[in-house]
């Protein structure tokens, strides 16, 4: 019985070769358990070795695979072929990042924001060793959990029409983990990161699409973080105006 | 060899983690295009929505007329009144009803997403939350024609 096979069209931006990006097409023999980075990965061993692309865990974990696949950011480990076959699938870098080579993207922007919103506790005395942890109940886990799920994978960016138009945007998952670090019953840091949470290019660019959690595979929901943060920055704004020693916290 | 394209990361007050700014390599940048919100149906959709919003714009501007007209006394306020009997009136005001029942229905969906009320450690599902919200509006809008019949 002859092997099935799929089409695969892929994205190529190699720059010795020229300024712009170009389409390849690639035959994979196709069976129903293949995702798409086992294609890329078929391509890369056995059709075509110049064909670069990131991947490590093949497991929805360390967020590296993420591409455009058929228009829609994916991370192609967890994207299986049987979802288009027999249909061709298009992949293509992550939309509104510059492209390096091929699917490769520079991810430095989205790195410096991410650190932009210290995400890590801020105290505003540090307690001594002796006096013991920094205790937590399940409930105070609770309020912060779902938004330290975040892997880094930058889809909820390729998803974002507001990141595609101004990059200057704070972005989904840099709000989501300013966000986790807020909502932390032992962080103090707030006011720190309001310098870039509350201006314009931070909470206030986001016009709540929603497509940052619809793609987001570890279910953290940016748009819900954001527009939370939007209610309670202006919460607080407006009880130090009539409340002043109640408002800052 | 190609050339590089702008730079799109903005300054930082904190030292780069590379050269970010001043790419030694050569990048390919795609620009947004103009038509982006016809893409994917979810984007048409907050196309949609935010569209809808200019119709609940338009019925405050008719609300606004109508005080304006009040205030200039019962001939202004004949003519308003014979306006809104027109069958092009009627007509847009039913456009605009249903353009604002179809925001209000979408930004009932959001409220659920963004307003969480928490029970101890449960959190209340989003369809209650929908629902609430449904119900409070229904009371609302109860009471507004309690009050119609009771003036009238």
């Amino acid at each position: 019985m002859a092997e099935e096979t799929m089409t695969l069209r892929v994205t190529r931006y190699r720059p010795e070769r020229g300024p712009d990006s170009y389409l390849d097409e690639f035959d994979v023999p196709y069976r129903e358990d293949m995702v798409v980075l086992d294609a890329l990965n078929h391509i890369k061993d056995d059709i075509d070795g110049s064909l670069t692309y990131r991947w490590s865990c093949r497991m929805g974990v360390c967020g590296s695979c993420g591409m455009m696949v058929n228009g829609m950011p994916r991370l192609t480990c967890s994207t299986y072929l049987r979802e288009f076959h027999p249909e061709p699938v298009v992949i293509e870098p992550l939309e509104s990042f510059p492209v390096i080579r091929d699917l490769v993207v520079d991810m430095t922007d989205f790195l410096e924001k991410l650190r932009e919103v210290k995400p890590w506790v801020i105290r505003e005395r540090e307690d001594a060793v002796e006096e013991g942890e920094y205790l937590q109940t399940p409930e105070e886990v609770d309020r912060y959990k779902q938004f330290s799920m975040c892997i880094n994978c930058m889809l909820c960016y390729s998803a974002c029409p507001v990141y595609a138009q101004d990059p200057e945007f704070l972005g989904p998952a840099a709000i989501a983990l300013a966000s986790r670090y807020n909502l932390d019953s032992r962080d103090q840091g707030r006011s720190e990161r309001d310098e870039v949470l509350g201006v314009d290019t931070g909470i206030w660019d986001c016009t709540f699409v929603g497509e940052c959690s619809v793609v987001c595979p570890k279910d953290v929901d940016p748009a819900a973080a954001i527009q939370r943060t939007k209610v309670s920055t202006t919460t607080r704004g407006m009880l130090a105006a009539v409340w002043p020693h109640r408002g800052r916290r | 060899m190609a050339t590089p394209g702008p730079a799109v990361t903005r300054p930082s007050e904190h030292t780069p983690i590379s050269a970010a700014g001043r790419r030694r390599y050569p990048f390919l940048v795609k620009r947004p295009s103009r038509t982006w919100w016809l893409r994917t149906r979810a984007y048409r959709r907050f196309a949609a929505r935010e569209a809808t919003s200019l119709f609940a714009a338009a019925f405050s501007l008719i609300l606004l007329t109508f005080l304006f007209a009040l205030s200039r006394g019962p001939q202004a306020y004949d003519g308003f009144l014979r306006w809104l009997q027109r069958p092009g009136t009627v007509i847009l005001l039913a456009v605009i009803l249903v353009a604002i029942l179809y925001h209000v229905a979408t930004w009932f969906r959001l409220t659920s997403q963004i307003l969480v009320i928490r029970i101890g450690r449960l959190v209340v599902p989003r369809k209650i939350v929908v629902g609430g919200l449904v119900a409070v509006w229904l009371l609302l809008s109860g009471l507004v024609l309690y009050l119609y019949a009771l003036f009238l």
